[in-house]
């Protein structure tokens, strides 16, 4: 009897959005995707956007839930025989807040997001039962600020200091069988930026600081894709980053 | 209003805070304080400033017309 062969997906999160839509805009072309967001109509539209959007499927959930990621994402998979061979976390927040009004409430929303709900998303597609060892590769999207500090924003840069954090312990113990990076990229002009772009002191700024100027969301796509591809068979446990030299510009002018 | 300037007090850490208070006065009047300010009215208020315009800011009374103005033009 033949044994069906696993249709097997690229889960993206944060996918309605910025990096995470051209990303999955990006890896269409090639791959079947699960993509993951908190809006259904902008979904919908990145589903649109991609090449061949029949062969992909919508997971529709809101990571500041994260305690609720299996009972949501185990059924999606179990349904249709999926099986997901890569993961991407593009999904993040930023809360502008001094820490003297960063609440527990508030920071815990911020590591929700941007951390915990990654380290389940791992844990679940590492079951067996849910996945059957089927997983090769986990990619976060983390920051240039998981490396740096930045005024108001201690809970953003703890959050993508912890992910880095699992990023290598989790290279280390899933070796060989699963790479494990993080890309850290420096200004991108998405929407979740929108409010720091539209300030022209910020912009004259960043004009400054960056030598090749801010970023664009493909920026990004285009390094997600050489990482989870086999050109990158060999890396693993790495930070990457993506920045248009902003970590090394030290200039005064 | 009254918890409009009940806010602004908590964010500026002082009992209370009066419209004809000039914002300069305050100790705590700073740039992390605008941060404070700016992400509170985004979330509160559903508007967006920047902080070159709470620099230029006099009295509590203006920031609260400056709310009521760009919740006005939202409309």
């Amino acid at each position: 009897m033949l044994k069906t062969q696993p249709i097997l997906y690229t889960l993206i999160t944060g996918a309605s959005s910025g990096i995470g839509r051209s990303t999955a805009v990006r890896l269409s072309r090639e791959r079947n995707l699960i993509l993951h967001g908190r809006n259904l109509e902008r979904l919908q539209e990145t589903l649109q956007m991609c090449s061949n959007p029949e062969r992909h499927a919508i997971w529709e959930f809101d990571l500041r839930n994260p305690g609720e990621v299996e009972g949501s994402l185990a059924p999606l998979l179990a349904a249709h025989g999926r099986s997901v061979e890569a993961f991407v976390h593009c999904a993040g927040m930023v809360t502008v807040l001094p820490m003297r009004s960063v609440d527990y409430r508030t920071a815990q929303e911020i590591m929700n997001v941007n951390f915990f709900a990654a380290a389940e998303i791992v844990r679940v597609l590492l079951k067996k039962k849910v996945n059957a060892q089927r997983l090769t590769n986990i990619l976060f999207i983390s920051s240039i600020w998981s490396r740096f500090g930045a005024r108001a924003h201690g809970a953003y840069c703890a959050s993508k200091a912890a992910l880095d954090g699992l990023m290598r312990a989790l290279a280390v113990e899933l070796a060989p069988s699963i790479r494990v990076n993080s890309i850290l990229p420096g200004a991108i002009r998405t929407s979740m930026a929108a409010q720091g772009f539209a300030d022209l002191s910020i912009v004259e700024k960043l004009e400054h600081d960056y030598p090749m100027g801010t970023g664009l969301p493909d920026d990004i796509a285009n390094a997600i894709e050489f990482v989870l591809s086999g050109k990158a068979r060999w890396l693993t446990g790495q930070q990457i980053v993506v920045d248009g030299g902003r970590t090394v510009n030290m200039s005064l002018k | 209003m009254e918890e409009f300037y009940r806010k602004l007090a908590d964010i500026l850490e002082v009992p209370e805070v009066k419209p004809a208070d000039v914002m300069g006065g305050f100790a705590e009047w700073d740039s992390l304080s605008i941060l404070s300010v700016i992400a509170w009215l985004s979330s509160d208020y559903e508007i967006h400033l920047h902080a070159s315009e709470l620099w230029e800011i006099s009295t509590a009374q203006n920031l609260q017309d400056l709310v009521v103005e760009r919740r006005g033009q939202r409309r």
